[in-house]
């Protein structure tokens, strides 16, 4: 069936910048609701600064729990962008080309947030600062650099970094079209981010042959980001559950399939908000969803190898904790959901075509892999540490408190809040991309079908 | 006129890969005979080490080696076609028929591995049961599931190398002579092309694949474990049925990469196997490539870090230990060499180069499965294998193949591609309707300056 439709380039500006050059009437009482969450979480933040860490449910010995969670769910969130950026790039994928703007995005604020958290969990947060400078030779302390919790924000630092020239590169042909389409101080604004752009060929061949050399050199970063987010677990041996070989490919599957996830989401809602009909389509959902069967299929295999491993020793601390994983309440529970939603629902929906080409059906699905991926996380880090082991002196479950919850509340409205003030001022689908597959496909007639047609320059 | 220089081409393309199988390339018959003898010689080795008996588990290292080289190689080649086929790319079609005749090797494989069957320990040593992913399972589980797994697969590939072929035997039927024109009739069970057998051909082609995907996974998952992991007391390693598999398909599109650059040279298929399927594969070895070292550094430094006795052990024995030299060999042809040869993308387009590439890949592989194999076989004893590690003082010494190993892994390596060289004589390598796929959904176009390539992409 094809969707697709033939569209002028006066046409696709008119639909893509319309968020941008006039303000949608659903706009404000959005960003207000947001922004209620964003203030009052900020408040929160600030109230556990001032009272300190006792007023969440963190206890010994279970001192990672849920900003830790969240700090890693966000980690794998900001997985989106590259993989669907760069991997598809590079592959060629046609299909990629509305929604890598957005997927770059979510990568670049989901890494922002994933920040805050270490940074909240360390209770004092403005004592960071001792540990970068003015540093105590001294006493000749020196940081360990051997440590994955200092490779860490080296990491996760490059891979912003990166990101966010990512995003910028790929957003400067597009700048400069609302230079040209603007007044006042927008245009004077517009005309800095630009840097000059006419696009020119000269131009044109920088700015894809930087897209693909960032595409390439960003792949590293990628699968290095949440790699040694998993060693900060796998490495210890202390804690049952979470020395295991496979954590480093397991966490950037996840991270992948919770990425994706996130952008179908964000798709829909894009979709929905700026009635983007011509550019988001069924088929992008389609495709998005068969490429998430695979990831989902590949990270549900090493979740059962996670766990064959764990207990495959018969060593009596691992068994009894995923004994308590997986049979005890209210862990048991967490578990089912955590299957169901990470997998057997949303996978279940999407193998039949129906399903992926429903836009609602997607939306939801997706949501419901992200609170699945949530939980898993969430199954990683604290049974492991509740958990009574010999030379624990005090032991107890771990609640999360309403102030926890609060944030991870506020973290979900800072994201969309920065996204959607993102999306007042630059276009949230790259216009220069949707010309340029206007150009790259066509359609032809074989026999009596009317086959798609794609565009490539001869190797 | 357009419809009359097309319908030209497709009975050139078929009359031209139909000849393939009739007219022998040079001194065909002295290649059969050689390896004909060598076959011979293979089977006999076999046999001698049938004769010595399975009490000594080290003897039958080195074959359990061989096994598991034929297995990775051979059987991992039908998924380069599976993959790319199932994702649409264009550029897989005229090698999906050499990648999918590597089924036919699994033949050699499964039988060969009968004898290692027997040769490995059962579930219960000394009254004891000892680790293995067979928790409460039956004492000879692994034998009776890893007999039914790999005749599954075996069974699994030439289904799915009959389904993708019966377009080409229902052209042999009326364009070829002799009993191939009788096979073609037989065999082809009345396809004549309507729209339902082909529906019915694609849907049969991707839920096999699909199977076979499956199927080798598991193959893969089971063979790592049972026959390697499990024989080391305290070698406990999630990632590693991954890592296995994940070799496996590297040697796959090595030896797809050989199968192709050998069909140009000796088979005349310099038309239809051109430098992008190389190119598109060479991307494809590269990844693999990467792959491997991610995949070992994440096990490695789990254990590093680890620091225990059995994570001690694991590196000792499987590393730094006696077979050092085997792992550098394999460290650097499997991974190394090939990364800092493949990353140029002039070599990525040299075909001569790759093929290069490929044996150097395929020779690391064959390194990295003697330093696993010949070490978890040597290192296997009923008293050890209950231990919590292998204390150094139990660690095996090198151990050098016998004459019967190196008679039975060329006699192997021989039959394998004796029965490769003999399928050729019945399919072309080259599929027929795959070309003509080619040729109706691929045309060079004038754009603007340029000719760019239109691919039709039909659902």
């Amino acid at each position: 069936m094809q969707q697709r439709r033939k569209l002028d380039q006066k046409q696709i500006n008119q639909e893509l910048l319309s968020g941008n050059l006039k303000t949608p009437k659903w706009y404000i009482p959005t960003m207000l609701f947001l922004g209620f969450f964003v203030v009052t979480g900020f408040a929160t933040i600030l109230y556990m600064f001032n009272k300190g860490l006792g007023v969440t449910g963190l206890s010994r010995p279970v001192y990672w729990g849920l900003f830790i969670t969240t700090f890693v769910f966000w980690v794998g969130i900001s997985h989106a962008g590259i993989m669907i950026s760069a991997i598809l790039r590079l592959t060629q994928a046609e299909w990629r080309r509305p929604v890598t703007r957005a997927a770059e995005l979510l990568t670049v604020f989901s890494l922002l947030t994933a920040l805050f958290f270490p940074l909240m969990h360390a209770g004092r947060p403005w004592r960071i600062v001792y540990w970068l400078m003015p540093y105590d030779f001294a006493r000749g302390i020196w940081p360990n650099v051997r440590s994955p919790l200092f490779w860490d924000p080296i990491a996760i630092g490059t891979y912003l970094t990166g990101s966010t020239l990512f995003l910028y590169i790929a957003l400067i042909p597009d700048l400069a079209v609302l230079r040209d389409r603007t007044t006042g101080w927008q245009k004077v604004f517009y005309t800095i981010l630009a840097l000059g752009w006419r696009g020119n060929p000269r131009q044109w061949l920088l700015q894809a042959v930087a897209g693909i050399l960032l595409s390439a050199l960003m792949l590293p970063i990628f699968v290095s980001v949440h790699s040694i987010v998993s060693w900060d677990f796998a490495i210890t041996p202390s804690v049952e559950g979470w020395h295991s070989t496979i954590f480093a490919p397991y966490f950037v599957i996840g991270a992948v399939h919770s990425g994706v996830s996130a952008v179908v989401t964000m798709m829909a809602l894009m979709r929905w908000l700026w009635k983007w009909n011509n550019h988001i389509r069924p088929e992008h959902f389609d495709a998005l969803a068969r490429l998430l069967i695979v990831v989902a299929t590949a990270w549900l295999g090493c979740t059962f190898l996670e766990l064959i491993f764990s207990v495959y020793g018969r060593e009596a601390p691992e068994i009894a904790l995923r004994e308590l994983m997986i049979f005890t309440w209210p862990w048991n529970l967490l578990f089912i959901i955590f299957l169901l939603t990470g997998y057997i629902i949303p996978v279940g929906f999407w193998i039949f075509k129906k399903a992926r080409n429903n836009i609602v059906i997607m939306f939801w699905t997706s949501i419901l892999v992200n609170v699945g991926m949530w939980l898993e996380r969430f199954l990683i880090i604290v049974p492991g540490l509740a958990r009574k082991q010999p030379f624990t002196f005090t032991w107890e479950a771990y609640t999360p408190s309403l102030v926890e919850w609060y944030i991870l509340v506020w973290s979900f409205a800072w994201v969309s809040f920065l996204m959607l003030l993102f999306a007042r001022f630059f276009p949230l689908i790259p216009l220069f991309e949707t010309k340029e597959s206007q150009v790259f496909t066509s359609e032809t007639k074989i026999g009596r079908a009317t086959v798609p047609v794609i565009y490539r320059e001869e190797d | 006129m357009a419809q009359e220089t097309n319908s030209a081409k497709y009975s050139k393309a078929t009359l031209d890969l139909i000849n393939t199988t009739m007219i022998a390339p040079k001194k065909m018959k002295l290649i059969i005979m050689i390896l004909s003898i060598l076959s011979i010689l293979g089977i006999i080795g076999i046999v001698l080490k049938i004769l010595n008996g399975f009490e000594d588990k080290s003897a039958w290292g080195y074959y359990a080696a061989t096994i598991s080289f034929l297995l990775t190689t051979a059987a991992a080649a039908p998924m380069v076609a599976i993959a790319p086929t199932i994702a649409k790319a264009d550029w897989v079609r005229p090698i999906t028929r050499i990648a999918s005749l590597f089924s036919v090797v699994g033949i050699v494989t499964a039988l060969a591995s009968i004898p290692l069957i027997f040769a490995l320990p059962p579930l219960i040593v000394d009254e004891t049961r000892r680790r293995s992913i067979w928790f409460e399972a039956t004492n000879y589980s692994p034998h009776v599931w890893f007999a039914l797994s790999i005749f599954g697969l075996t069974l699994c590939g030439l289904g799915l190398l009959y389904s993708s072929s019966i377009p080409d035997l229902a052209a042999m039927r009326d364009h070829g002579t002799g009993w191939r024109k009788k096979m073609g009739k037989s065999l082809s069970r009345g396809f004549i092309g309507t729209d339902s057998q082909w529906k019915s051909l694609q849907m049969r082609i991707g839920m096999m694949g699909t199977f076979y995907f499956l199927m080798l996974m598991f193959v893969n998952f089971l063979f790592s474990i049972d026959f390697a992991l499990s024989l080391v007391a305290g070698w406990k390693d999630a990632i590693f049925p991954m890592y296995h598999a994940m070799t496996s398909l590297q040697s796959g599109i090595a030896i797809c990469i050989l199968a192709m650059f050998f069909a140009r040279k000796y088979w005349g298929m310099e038309n239809y196997i051109k430098v992008p399927q190389f190119w598109a594969l060479s991307k494809l070895q590269l990844a693999t490539t990467v792959l491997w070292f991610y995949f070992f550094y994440s096990a490695f430094i789990v254990f590093w870090y680890g620091r225990s006795a059995s994570d001690q052990m694991v590196i000792n024995l499987l590393i730094i230990g006696p077979y050092l030299p085997v792992f550098l060999g394999a460290f650097f042809l499997e991974f190394f060499v090939p990364w800092w040869i493949l990353v140029w993308n002039r070599v990525r387009k040299s075909i001569p180069s790759l093929a290069v590439v490929a044996c150097l890949v395929l020779i690391g592989v064959l390194l990295d499965r003697i330093r696993i194999f010949v070490i978890s076989w040597s290192t296997y004893s009923n008293e050890v294998i209950h231990k919590k590690f292998v204390p150094e003082q139990d660690f095996p010494q090198f151990m050098y193949p016998s004459v019967a190993d190196i008679i039975v892994f060329i006699g192997l390596v021989s039959l394998s591609t004796l029965i490769f060289i003999l399928s050729t004589r019945i399919l072309p390598l080259v599929s027929v309707w795959e070309t003509h796929q080619s040729l109706l959904l691929t045309k060079v176009v004038k754009y603007v300056r340029t000719d760019v390539i239109a691919i039709g992409k039909p659902d």
